[in-house]
């Protein structure tokens, strides 16, 4: 399988969650991110000492937005035919198995992919059984 | 173009015959995806029927509301006692039983008023863009058998000759159809959602439509065509966008019979000479006359008014990398022509070894002269 | 030209097609990739210069069962399919260096979309190597706490 191409390193400037605020103290309060609109609160105020909320500066770098650590990035497939669009790309994606393919066919896919050189990640879903 | 372009009739068994057809006037039609797409959203709703909830639904009791002072909300609540309907909210689209928000009603505009010319040109549009092999492979015909785009067959391998469906089939396969049939036949997939219970159970891709002249071919076709799946037919005066340009899509792959195709004359005129079927019709002319942009920018109108590129062939960069030229030798080289010469003879490692030139006996004197 | 009038032309095809046509693949992922399915796309790449079907020339390399095949589209047939393009085949035993030259040697050097010749010598070489006997998978080297519950396996047995 093709290693990826030769990149900067990927720096993740912030890796822990952003959760909303207050979905530390209530059980229905859900920790995926909602903005907070009050008018008087304190996060959305940006206090000192408050929960960090998202923001462009976060993003990563272009050149390393989307990738994997591998260096690679997933593009999602479904059966052999899109697989050998990565054909000229197995340096730059990698394939992923949509979850609805079956075992018989993922060997398929992870047959062609060796060929074509390009890195299955999901290689052993469904594939390896209990032994 | 000096001539007008012809097209190839083919006979029933898909050869090229030697007769020709000059190629009709709606076919010069300009090409507008957004014209025909907004006539087809429009045209699609055309066929619906009305529905709606029921006009009495969560209306059925006499609820009132409980007032303030209760402690319970203001909602409207079923009266009497003896059952659990009793005390509970009715009427609102929160309620359980209560009626939906906002109920459907019969009378939504179901139907859409599609300007007459707008029809005609999208129709005339999507004619024209099945001229173009281009559009019919992006469209997703697999159209890369047939002899010719636009593909017109002789009306003498129809007229009456095809009667059954397995003559039907022969000569789509003789023409190249074969593997747009075999591809729709294999498309045929169970169609997601509710739609399987109301009568819409598959899906499939479309095939080829066939055009025809109703008067000179017969309607016996029709018959043998409609159990082919995905064919259509069509009478060449009764054409539907739905059907040139399914989805909204322009390409469809359209078998002409050759009277269809001779009668697209009358039926569009040209941008010149109206219609003679359709009233104060006359095809649109295209807006841009050349399409082709690398035509247009090449062309000697617009390259002699263009100002010559400045600095010629190359180009000076703006930003650029600072490099060393101690280190870069093309960089030295630039800057010094001479350091190449200098670096070959070896100048850097010559020792001046020339004697000093000696000097006269009197400057000796006069020198240390005191 | 695409059609014999003028009034379709390749631009118009590509901005008619650009954001929906039979070949474009389209992923969420990675910011929106886009591929295309077209075989006269050298690099899969939805793009105007890498689309057979917009450009009047184009070249396609396919691998066909254990041959390469180099497809070429004809300008002057545009409009008919079956015979618009020409097909030449290469045996596997075709040396690599050989493919390359036959295949450069009948575009790029007769001026036949000069642009597209490093694509092209790219993808036949791709197709090459994916035609190549697979190289045998290795045993994973374990490390750490994996390597020594192995070695004790093996110890023991």
């Amino acid at each position: 399988m093709a290693q990826a191409k030769k990149h900067i390193t990927i720096v993740k400037k912030r890796t822990a969650r952003f959760n909303r605020h207050q979905s530390d103290r209530f059980k229905c309060v859900d920790p995926s991110w909602r903005k907070p609109k009050g008018i008087d609160n304190a996060v959305r105020r940006r206090f000192r000492g408050t929960a960090a909320m998202p923001k462009i500066g976060y993003g990563s770098n272009k050149k390393t937005r989307h990738m994997m650590p591998s260096g690679h990035k997933a593009f999602l497939v479904n059966n052999v035919r899109e697989l050998d669009l990565l054909l000229m790309h197995n340096k730059t994606y990698a394939a992923e198995i949509a979850h609805a393919v079956s075992s018989r066919k993922r060997i398929e896919i992870v047959a062609r992919a060796k060929q074509l050189g390009v890195k299955v990640t999901n290689p052993k879903a469904k594939i390896s059984t209990e032994s | 173009m000096a001539s007008r372009p012809t097209v190839t009739v083919h006979g029933a068994d898909g050869a090229a015959s030697n007769d020709t057809h000059p190629l009709p006037n709606v076919f010069k039609a300009p090409i507008r995806p957004d014209i025909v797409q907004s006539v087809h959203t429009g045209m699609a709703k055309n066929k619906r029927q009305p529905y709606a909830v029921s006009e009495k639904a969560g209306h059925q009791t006499s609820a009132e509301s409980w007032g303030t002072g209760r402690a319970v909300a203001r909602i409207p609540r079923v009266s009497g006692g003896g059952t659990h309907r009793a005390g509970q909210a009715a009427f609102g689209n929160q309620c359980r039983s209560g009626r939906m928000f906002a109920p459907t009603k019969v009378w939504r505009k179901w139907h859409q008023k599609i300007n007459l010319g707008q029809k005609r040109f999208a129709t005339a549009s999507a004619i024209a863009a099945s001229s173009s092999a281009a559009l019919l492979l992006a469209r997703g015909h697999h159209v890369s058998t047939i002899p010719e785009v636009p593909l017109v067959v002789s009306s003498s391998a129809f007229g009456g000759a095809i009667k059954k469906t397995s003559a039907a089939v022969a000569l789509l396969n003789a023409v190249g159809a074969g593997p747009e049939l075999e591809k729709v036949k294999n498309s045929r997939k169970l169609r997601a959602g509710k739609g399987k219970l109301r009568g819409r159970r598959h899906q499939q891709r479309r095939g080829p439509l066939v055009i025809y002249e109703p008067e000179k071919d017969g309607k016996e076709l029709v018959r043998a065509f409609r159990n082919i799946p995905g064919v259509e037919t069509s009478p060449v005066y009764a054409l539907n966008l739905l059907q040139l340009a399914p989805g909204g899509h322009l390409g469809r792959f359209i078998i002409w019979t050759s009277a269809a195709f001779a009668a697209l004359d009358t039926v569009y005129g040209s941008t010149t000479e109206p219609s003679e079927l359709k009233k104060d019709f006359l095809l649109p002319s295209n807006v841009v006359a050349q399409p082709d942009i690398a035509k247009l920018i090449n062309s000697s109108e617009v390259q002699s008014v263009l100002r010559p590129v400045k600095g010629g062939a190359i180009t000076k960069r703006s930003h650029v990398q600072k490099k060393n030229p101690l280190h870069n030798k093309q960089v030295l080289l630039r800057l010094n022509p001479y350091a190449k010469a200098y670096s070959k003879e070896g100048l850097g490692h010559v020792k001046a070894n020339e004697k000093p030139i000696a000097k006269e006996a009197a400057f000796e004197a006069t020198l240390h002269e005191n | 030209m695409s059609t014999q009038y003028e009034n379709i032309s390749n631009d118009l095809l590509w901005e008619i097609t650009r954001s929906n046509s039979s070949f474009l693949v389209k992923r969420k992922q990675a910011g929106g990739v886009q591929f295309s399915r077209d075989p006269m796309n050298l690099v899969n790449k939805h793009s105007r210069k890498y689309e057979g079907y917009v450009n009047e020339q184009a070249i396609g390399i396919q691998p066909d069962s254990n041959t390469i095949a180099l497809t070429t589209k004809l300008p002057k047939r545009a409009n008919k399919p079956a015979k618009s393009t020409q097909t030449s085949s290469f045996n596997a035993s075709t040396p690599s260096r050989k493919l390359y030259k036959s295949i450069v040697n009948s575009t790029a050097k007769k001026g036949y979309r000069p642009d597209l010749r490093a694509e092209a010598v790219a993808r036949a070489s791709a197709i090459r190597q994916s035609q190549r006997e697979n190289k045998k998978d290795y045993d994973k080297k374990l490390r750490g706490s994996k390597a020594r519950k192995a070695e004790l396996k093996e110890a023991s047995s």
